[in-house]
């Protein structure tokens, strides 16, 4: 019974993985970046701009909808 | 790929095929920065121009150019002259922070939404952005099918020679070729100063305008839906993503933040050029007292060729394809890297198709399905180009309040947080861009309020 293999992990050189480590940062790899960043606790006043906008944003798009219902008509 | 010597001792971190380009480009910058002298300077500058200047120059797209026009056609010289070359410097202030974030992070901004603020608002703010951007995408076809119409091409070949452009400049998979490709093609958009030249325009008015402000537009709904317009035109939810994407893409770090911020200033210096030029082309028909109202790219092209020829039409015509064109490939581009980064992904113009199946798939399907919408006969397709402008302003706010936030977390920014003055600017823009949504709500719902405060 054969597998079969999706994809075939490209060859990395000595002198490609020497460029790397020389030339980017570690978290700039790709591989570093798969760690999430932790999670930030929202306080009282954020939540209230951040739920303000939303509320100010969803009004604001009804009123859009609004005006293209009015304009259709 | 290859595990590699981990700094965390039971960390394996590999080395992929993207990391060997990232890391080719940056060599090429640490060797002009190892040299000292002004060619020096300007290579590096070579090397690290590209991401300001091409999300500035992209959002001089189809509705903007469309919006500048109307703006000269209605209004001609005067108050909207400063008005945008001021939108532009709060694009700067704006985007100016996606390049801090995106060189201290090495992140997306869909990433550090979801990251920092968790999944529910990370999905409020996907959910703006993929409305926008492919509402926005829709108009950038509307104004290559235009601009090609005005030289008898037929929609569905217009819009075949767009995505055919648009498949060629991801055909490299490397982001350096990519960027200098859609960089010639933006260098075009200053197609519209060579137009404006060929109007005559009067050189002292100009100067007028720019010190005095006036004359002033009457305070009117049409001014206000213009104002809008105008303001969208500089600054939407898209640039965000797409800049802090792209730094992060082309590997910039924190050594590079005062040539990003050059990159930016460049960008909107010649955006701003275009953007007064395409008004300086259209006010002779406000002198002429011609009417504009639901005017097309075409349709503005075909007015002023009494005017300025031909030629200087066909140069008009072809700008309206170039603004659809490049705003269509970074657009489209700014979708797929935020999905990519929200999936977690593999996300970078850097990456083999192979290896970046679901990026390229998202942004070919953005531009297919925003494609075919516009090939839909008899769809209004005026009412979504008038719409974009103001959609992308009421959707700016909470976008800005996201990127503010990040940018004063000192946990991920360091010593890189906003400066006061920074701070101080960018709640402005808020409050100018929540002040004028709620000025075109009022003229909406309650016209007669509205009237009573000055308005038409």
């Amino acid at each position: 019974m054969t597998k079969k293999i999706d994809h075939i992990p490209p060859i990395i050189s000595s002198a490609d993985e020497t460029l790397v480590l020389a030339s980017l940062e570690h978290d700039q790899l790709v591989g570093a970046k798969k760690h999430l960043i932790p999670r930030r606790h929202l306080k009282g006043p954020e939540l209230v701009v951040l739920w303000s906008l939303r509320l100010y944003l969803l009004f604001m798009m009804a009123v859009v909808l609004y005006q293209v219902w009015t304009v259709a008509r | 790929m290859k595990p590699l010597a981990a700094q965390n001792e039971d960390e394996v971190v590999v080395i992929t095929h993207e990391d060997v380009d990232r890391a080719h480009d940056r060599s090429r910058v640490s060797a002009a920065r190892a040299r000292r002298g002004f060619s020096s300077n300007a290579r590096l500058l070579w090397l690290l121009v590209g991401p300001g200047v091409l999300v500035m120059l992209g959002e001089n797209d189809g509705p903007s150019m469309l919006s500048y026009a109307a703006t000269g056609a209605k209004f001609g010289i005067g108050f909207f002259l400063p008005f945008v070359a001021l939108t532009f410097c709060m694009a700067i202030v704006v985007q100016e922070m996606t390049v801090r974030l995106g060189a201290a992070t090495h992140r997306g901004h869909a990433e550090l939404i979801f990251d920092r603020f968790g999944p529910f608002w990370g999905w409020f703010s996907m959910i703006d952005l993929g409305i926008g951007n492919f509402l926005t995408l829709i108009t950038e076809f509307i104004a290559i099918r235009a601009g090609l119409g005005f030289f008898g091409v037929r929609p569905w070949i217009a819009i075949l020679i767009a995505l055919v452009i648009l498949y060629a400049a991801l055909m490299s998979h490397r982001y350096w070729t990519w960027e200098r490709i859609t960089l010639a093609a933006a260098a075009f958009n200053l197609v519209f100063v060579p137009v404006a030249l060929m109007t005559h325009p009067s050189w002292p008015a100009v100067g007028h305008a720019f010190i005095t402000w006036q004359p002033l537009p009457g305070f009117s709904k049409d001014t206000l839906l213009i104002v809008l317009a105008d303001i969208g035109a500089t600054v939407t939810p898209w640039m965000l993503f797409f800049q802090q994407s792209a730094t992060v893409d082309k590997g910039m770090t924190t050594k590079d933040i005062r040539f990003g911020r050059i990159d930016t200033v460049i960008g909107a210096a010649l955006a701003t050029a275009a953007a007064i030029a395409t008004i300086l082309a259209t006010a002779p028909l406000f002198a002429h007292q011609m009417t504009s109202d639901n005017f097309e790219a075409a349709q503005f092209a075909q007015a002023l060729q009494p005017l300025i020829g031909r030629f200087g039409a066909s140069l008009f015509a072809l700008g309206m394809v170039e603004a659809g064109i490049v705003a269509a490939i970074t657009i489209s581009t700014s979708s797929a890297y935020a999905f990519g980064e929200v999936t977690h992904k593999p996300h970078s113009l850097n990456l083999p198709m192979g290896e970046g199946k679901s990026f390229y798939a998202v942004l070919t399907l953005c531009a297919l399905a925003a494609a075919a919408i516009v090939l839909i006969p008899g769809l209004p397709l005026v009412y979504v180009v008038l719409l974009v402008n103001v959609v992308a302003v009421l959707a700016m706010p909470p976008a800005l309040v996201f990127l503010f936030m990040l940018v004063n977390d000192k946990e991920i920014m360091g010593d890189l947080v906003s400066p006061l003055w920074a701070n101080i600017l960018s709640s402005g823009v808020v409050f100018v861009l929540t002040a004028a949504g709620i000025l075109f709500g009022i003229s909406i719902i309650a016209p007669n309020i509205f009237a009573a405060l000055g308005g038409k």
